[in-house]
């Protein structure tokens, strides 16, 4: 059997800068506006630690148990549940429904939600700090682990990601040897 | 309207109304947005000779014709009015989310007039725009100011305000937004001088692209070059513009000297910086993530984005290389809501005078003032925010200072149209570095006639590109800076205009998007048309540059600005040398040559009614030709005990 293809976000990685938010809506509406959008980026803009709040594609959904016109169902293509509107009523049973606040409202009450864009997801393709991972379930789970591993100690919302110093230090090192080697190569071209 | 908001809110705190009406069309050609609206209404609105800190200045705050968009990095706001600091335009560029959530709201630009009788601060959720009360907030240090609104309104909003500085008149008090991301040229002292403590906003509403497909294509293009750019992914990402004290040759000892990278003492070097880093963080819609969030375990507090101005103003320019003082200094200035570049420099010019003996401890109220004394100075930072003691000397700020202590001092005001960025040597950079800082509309300053300036050390600039727009015939500093400048200067005001970020990384291709794509502005004309559906074209874009830059200067001539304020500063022991001499010569000579280019009257420095004319703002001459205006010789300072003092 194919492996289940998930989408999952690296707290640590993500810094808050909503532009996944953006892409989103201007996909699936054509307009700019976060509210519109399937990931919703919980933060405080001033320190890194953000919550991004985006659809978990749960074995069980619990959105679509609560659905009274049974108008959610799972694309086994692409492992989303989708909504068809053709069924869907409008009672917004499935946003109280869900335990993560994953399901959005449009302006006109019309349930919104993650259907992993048809398989190759906007969000992760905007992501500048590749937070968000799409992939088999395997990788991408490994690939969280990793980003735990680093032995990363935080408290989201209140103090913002604290990695040891010394590796800042270091990082900051390479940053200004790095600097010296472009200089470097900049004065051979002669522009 | 696509593209833009669509709506301009004015508010007259005196008569506490409020009135929101559509954005005009033929100004949204015209003008784009953010520093291009607001020039323009300024020009408009605020009445020659009047006193910047009386109810009849006009702020404005405006965030560009792209915020909020998916284009990343559309999120600075700019904040605009009769500057206090310098008595000639002043605005500042800000980051933070305040930009893109008005913009989500709805809105393109607030114009507030008038004076409120109690503090107040004004409340705006879409379609809603109200004024309330602010007893509660008023004295409140910024980073509390935004706490107490997040918990009044949600944490989904964003917040433009002034901590203590602004509300103390200091002459160089920010605007701050979301905390940490200041609008400088004294823009917090015109909030304080109207009684507004802050501006909160929420929007829901989005922003309506013309054409969505092209206009994300575009930007997603416009993002990928950032995810290759090996500067930006290596260096940038890592210690944001911390590099600059190896590459910008910062001040020390007030401008004793220009420290290399090799110079650098121990403890602002940036990996000391990296020690008391526990985070990175960005404005709205940034892929690149600047900002340092620095912890101090001495104070026990935390705080955002040292940047490089912060650390050669306030540590190296005062001589002081105690890390963790710097940062704390930095956040102090945050918190209190002060420009941290004129209040380094003014800091540095007290020192400096002190040591020559022209200011004493009668003036300083015994206070000694020595470099590398970085306690003394963090109480001097608190003593100017509450205009305590001496601290209300140094709050009239820089220029203004050097004035009160007299002409002795006044000759040390290394200040161009009352703004500071130190002395050059004209030949440094070709005379373009020190061209930029005398044509600057708002004083000199390092983000007006940006980047042609630092071509030589700027690493990031792609050599490939270079070669290409040198081929198409743009103009290269070396044998022709004054061109050079121009095309500078026009791609700052367009990427302030669309609320575009330029100060992230020292560089403009990052500032205007697409630029790679030779020619010039044909990225911008290309991303411009698909959100808007008007037609723009890069021939367009160098007319609302030049419409734009022109109204600055038709400001200024308003408010005196004659042709010698052109000059450039030296220090006075070595202007007669003849090497000066030889420079100054050669620095006159490029701005005649400059004044023409604009099309100004070179004798004068006014612009010509032609040159207006063509730009399609012919009734701008006739506010400005033939008639007389009292020379410029900064802003009407008040007498000392007037202003607010203490907490």
């Amino acid at each position: 059997m194919a492996h289940r293809y998930i989408l999952a976000v690296d707290y640590e990685k993500c810094t808050g800068c909503h532009l996944c938010e953006l892409a989103c809506s201007i996909k699936h509406h054509g307009v700019v506006n976060p509210y519109l959008s399937r990931i919703t980026i919980i933060t405080k803009p001033e320190i890194q630690a953000s919550a991004p709040v985006y659809c978990l594609q749960c074995n069980d959904a619990l959105c679509a148990r609560a659905c009274p016109a049974n108008a959610i169902y799972f694309d086994e293509k692409t492992g989303a549940w989708l909504i068809d509107y053709n069924k869907c009523i409008g009672c917004r049973e499935c946003v109280y429904a869900c335990p993560f606040g994953a399901i959005s409202l449009t302006v006109k009450a019309e349930p919104i939600k993650c259907d992993l864009c048809g398989g190759d997801p906007e969000c992760v393709k905007v992501c500048p700090h590749d937070a968000i991972l799409y992939g088999p379930e395997y990788e991408v789970v490994r690939k969280l682990k990793k980003g735990k591993a680093v032995g990363i100690v935080y408290e989201v919302l209140e103090k913002g990601v604290e990695v040891p110093a010394g590796n800042r230090v270091k990082d900051a090192e390479e940053a200004v040897k790095t600097l010296y080697r472009i200089w470097e190569e900049r004065k051979k071209l002669n522009i | 309207m696509y593209g833009w908001g669509g709506r301009v809110i004015y508010i007259d705190l005196s008569r506490e109304k409020v009135v929101v009406q559509p954005l005009s069309e033929t100004e949204a050609k015209m003008y784009l947005g953010g520093r291009g609206l607001n020039s323009y209404r300024l020009f408009k609105m605020v009445k020659p000779g009047i006193d910047p800190l009386s109810p009849d200045n006009v702020l404005c705050i405006a965030n560009g014709v792209l915020a909020g968009t998916v284009l990343s990095m559309t999120s600075r706001t700019e904040i605009s009015s009769l500057s206090p600091l310098t008595g000639i335009l002043g605005d500042g560029n800000a980051g933070g989310e305040f930009s893109a959530i008005l913009k989500h709201a709805g809105y393109d630009q607030i114009v507030i007039t008038g004076r409120a009788s109690k503090p107040k601060y004004i409340w705006i959720e879409d379609d809603t725009v109200e004024i309330r009360d602010a007893s509660d907030l008023w004295g409140l240090k910024v980073g509390e100011l935004v706490d107490t609104l997040r918990d009044i309104h949600g944490d989904d909003i964003s917040v433009a305000g002034i901590g203590p500085a602004g509300e103390h008149l200091v002459r160089f008090a920010t605007t701050m937004i979301d905390k940490y991301h200041s609008g400088a040229r004294g823009t917090g002292a015109v909030w304080g001088s109207k009684n507004l403590k802050a501006i909160a906003v929420r929007g829901t509403k989005g922003v309506e692209i013309a054409d969505p497909e092209t206009f994300y294509k575009l930007a997603k293009e416009d993002e990928e070059w950032f995810k290759k750019n090996e500067f930006v992914q290596k260096i940038y990402k890592v210690i944001g513009t911390h590099y600059g004290l190896l590459a910008w040759y910062p001040g020390w000892r007030y401008y004793e000297k220009y420290l290399g990278p090799e110079d650098l003492p121990e403890g602002i070097r940036p990996p000391d910086f990296a020690k008391y880093e526990v985070g990175r963080t960005q404005c709205y819609s940034c892929p690149i993530a600047c900002k340092d969030v620095y912890k101090l375990p001495r104070w026990n507090e935390y705080g955002v984005a040292s940047e490089f101005e912060s650390i050669f103003a306030l540590g190296a320019n005062n001589a002081v290389t105690d890390t963790e003082a710097v940062l704390k200094m930095e956040h102090m200035a945050d918190e209190y809501g002060m420009d941290v570049i004129t209040l380094g420099d003014t800091l540095a010019l007290a020192k400096f005078l002190y040591e020559k003996g022209i200011i004493t401890d009668t003036d300083t109220g015994g206070i000694p003032l020595r470099w590398g004394d970085a306690e003394t100075q963090i109480k001097l930072i608190e003593m100017i925010a509450y205009r305590e003691g001496f601290g209300n000397k140094l709050a009239e700020g820089y220029r203004n200072f050097a004035k009160i202590i007299g002409p002795e001092a006044l000759k040390y005001s290394y200040d161009v149209k009352g703004l500071s960025r130190g002395w050059y040597h004209v030949d440094f950079l070709n005379g373009i570095f020190t061209l930029a800082h005398a044509t600057s509309t708002r004083g000199a300053d390092h983000l007006r006639g940006r980047s042609w300036a630092y071509w030589e050390n700027d690493i990031n600039m792609d050599p490939e590109l270079v070669k290409k727009l040198l081929e198409g015939g743009l103009p290269d500093y070396r044998k022709d800076p004054v061109g050079a400048l121009i095309v500078s200067e026009r791609a700052c005001t367009l990427t302030d205009s669309i609320g575009r970020c330029k100060g992230s990384i020292n560089t403009w291709p990052q500032a205007i998007p697409l630029v790679w794509k030779y020619p010039l502005f044909k990225g911008l004309a290309k991303l411009l048309t698909a959100a808007t559906g008007y037609e723009f074209t890069e021939e367009k874009l160098v007319e609302i540059a030049d419409r734009i830059y022109l109204i600055e200067m038709a400001f200024n001539v308003r408010q005196g600005i004659k042709k010698k304020h052109y000059a450039v500063p030296f220090p006075p022991e070595i202007i007669n040398t003849p090497r000066i001499q030889a420079e100054i010569k050669r620095h006159w000579e490029m701005v005649d040559e400059y004044l023409k280019r604009r099309g100004c009257d070179v004798e004068t420095a006014v612009p010509k009614r032609e040159t207006l004319r063509k730009l399609g703002i012919e009734w701008v001459a006739d506010e400005i030709e033939n008639k007389e205006f009292p020379e410029w010789d900064g802003p009407p300072l008040w007498s000392l005990d007037k202003y607010p003092h203490g907490r």
